[in-house]
């Protein structure tokens, strides 16, 4: 069983009624039929990911990620395609897979909004038969990672979002499932709990040999974290490789950085390719892949050049295309 | 077993945590009782065929069957459904209706706590003339019956919930339309239903609803024909099959449209 996770031409497609807003498109909406129309969320996607292997899912808003994650937890029947996670049909909430699983999502709530919030993590022991000793310990060593062992005993709904957060992760973990599908896992804890929680799971993929699925929009998640990523634009696989080749793969461009003994103008400057940033002495052209050479010499050539570095198009600013939706493959 | 005696554990202390929230709901009961009572005493009450005694047991055993029939978390889940709350639960390995049932379980146990407590004070207040049923076989069929009754009503429940699945924004519409007008009204729990002309009588006893309340407490006061009694018994257990049966198709089919909003 070395392939935990396997999607085969997945397709979601979601019915959504095209209503308009106002009283009256209201009430003629009582009486007519809406026009009812089809979303495709994900288009025959395909992807495998092997056992202990933590893949970041990244895209745009709408893309597809969460609908993804959704199907691989069994919430959503895929319209078609083939899924199968730990050898199961998610769809299927067979016990023996619930218990493997988990997913931890940003506005998830699993805790037990009236009462003290070790009561929640009690249950879930129950409920996943969790043997008593690996609770105590997994517990400890979670509560004291994410620094909320004061907490414990506090009423959930005392707990700030934060805190909330934290507690939501504890729960989701508690119970050490093999595959984690962690939606937005950092949204709204502050830096040091994200990275806190950045160091846990990198540690708890290696040690565990656990399966993980994280999307995010945080920058850092995805560098420390992802070693594979899988990019999806529109309900479709853009990218599925290694996380550094995205800059090989995307970047048509390379980046000339040159140090400058003496100030030129920025307009004689730009004859040679795009200046990303220009901050005497030092400035950043952008130039086409295939030219570079013949860039960096003209640029040898025309300007007081202390230092000329050719470099590779900063991963950041790969993603930040892939988030605003400009990738197409 | 274990997990489900847990979500009765942590149901009950989830059940305390809204104290004020439960008394009100318990006042909005005894108000209830008490209109039916003061309707009923200011009428010649022998005129349905019912002595004055067997009216106010109406009344008394309308408190008590209210706390076990219609008391029941499964009011929240088209709420769940249309909101996406219901993938908290979905994830986790549990069934879902055995943890609701469960944490029925919680609910009602407290509720019939206080409905004794409530029967005995309004019975101090009120003195009235009393029916106690003591043929221990019409009390067995009176428990029967309401074991019917409960599953009866969560499947009804569950059944009205699922709208939301196909039609998210419908949710509380349907559910008071339900509970409201049929369930209230249909099952005895405003009157009793052989008031009713007697056609349109036996045709109501051919619905589930007399099986929520009024058909118990007749099996209580016991004022029936064997055969009656057998018959409605059978309908009861037949209407609970039937039910349970139709909840689970439904929602098995709601999961498959399901969409998990929320995200």
């Amino acid at each position: 069983m070395d392939k935990v996770i396997i999607v085969d031409h997945l397709s979601k497609n979601f019915t959504v009624n095209e209503g308009g807003t106002g009283i009256k498109t209201t009430i003629k909406s009582l009486f007519t039929k809406q026009n009812k129309k089809i979303v495709r969320a994900l288009k025959e996607i395909s992807f495998t990911i092997q056992k202990g292997e933590l893949v970041g899912f990244i895209g745009p808003n709408g893309a597809g990620k969460t609908t993804t994650m959704k199907v691989l937890s069994g919430l959503l029947y895929p319209t078609s395609g083939f899924v199968s996670v730990l050898d199961f049909d998610p769809f299927g909430k067979f016990r023996e897979f619930l218990k493997q699983i988990s997913l931890v999502m940003g506005q998830k709530n699993q805790l037990w909004w009236d009462l003290p919030v070790i009561n929640s993590f009690e249950f879930n022991r129950v409920i996943y038969d969790v043997k008593e000793k690996d609770y105590k310990r997994n517990l400890d060593n979670l509560v004291s990672l994410l620094g909320v062992s004061s907490l414990l005993n506090t009423q959930v709904r005392k707990l700030s979002l934060g805190q909330r957060m934290k507690m939501e992760l504890i729960a989701s973990l508690i119970y050490k499932p093999k595959v984690l599908f962690l939606d937005e896992p950092t949204i709204g804890l502050d830096l040091v709990a994200q990275q806190a929680l950045r160091d846990f799971i990198y540690e708890y993929n290696k040690k565990e040999e656990a399966t993980i699925l994280l999307t995010s929009h945080n920058m850092s998640d995805l560098v420390d974290l992802a070693r594979r990523v899988i990019v999806v634009g529109e309900g479709e696989i853009v990218y599925d490789g290694a996380f550094d080749e995205l800059t090989t793969k995307f970047a048509g461009e390379k980046i000339i950085k040159i140090t400058l003994s003496e100030e030129v103008n920025q307009k004689k400057l730009e004859e040679v390719g795009v200046v990303k940033k220009y901050n005497y002495p030092y400035c950043y052209i952008s130039v086409p892949r295939s030219t570079v050479a013949f860039a960096a010499a003209e640029v040898l050539q025309k300007f007081p050049v202390v230092d000329l570095n050719i470099e590779e198009v900063a991963v950041e600013d790969i993603v930040r295309k892939v988030f605003k939706g400009e990738l197409k493959s | 077993m274990d997990k489900y005696f847990s979500v009765f554990k942590i149901s009950l202390a989830h059940e305390f945590a809204y104290k004020l929230n439960f008394l009100i709901w318990r006042f909005r009961n005894i108000i209830q009782i008490l209109v039916f009572f003061f309707l009923w005493s200011s009428v010649d009450s022998t005129y349905f065929g019912y002595s004055q005694s067997e009216i106010f047991a109406y009344a008394f055993l309308l408190i008590i069957i209210r706390s076990i029939v219609m008391s029941t978390k499964a009011n929240d889940v088209s709420g769940y459904v249309s909101s996406g709350e219901l993938s908290n639960y979905l994830v986790k390995p549990i069934n879902f209706f055995k943890y609701l049932l469960s944490k029925d379980l919680a609910v009602k146990m407290l509720n019939i706590a206080f409905s004794f407590f409530e029967v005995t004070i309004l019975y101090l207040i009120l003195k009235p003339n009393l029916f106690i049923q003591t043929n221990p076989i019409q009390l067995i069929l009176f428990i029967i019956s309401l074991i019917f009754a409960v599953f009866i009503f969560f499947s009804i429940i569950i059944l009205s919930s699922s709208a939301p699945f196909w039609v998210p924004e419908i949710g509380w519409g349907v559910q008071f339309l339900v509970i409201s007008i049929f369930v209230e009204f249909l099952s005895g729990a405003f009157f009793p239903l052989d008031v009713f002309p007697k056609p349109i009588y036996e045709f109501l006893k051919l619905t589930p609803f007399p099986y929520l309340v009024f058909i118990p407490i007749k099996t209580y006061l016991g004022n029936m024909s064997t055969f009656e009694t057998t018959k409605n018994l059978l309908l009861g257990g037949l209407w609970t099959i039937i039910l349970w049966l139709l909840m689970n198709k439904v929602w098995k089919k709601g999961l498959k449209v399901y969409e998990a909003f929320g995200r």
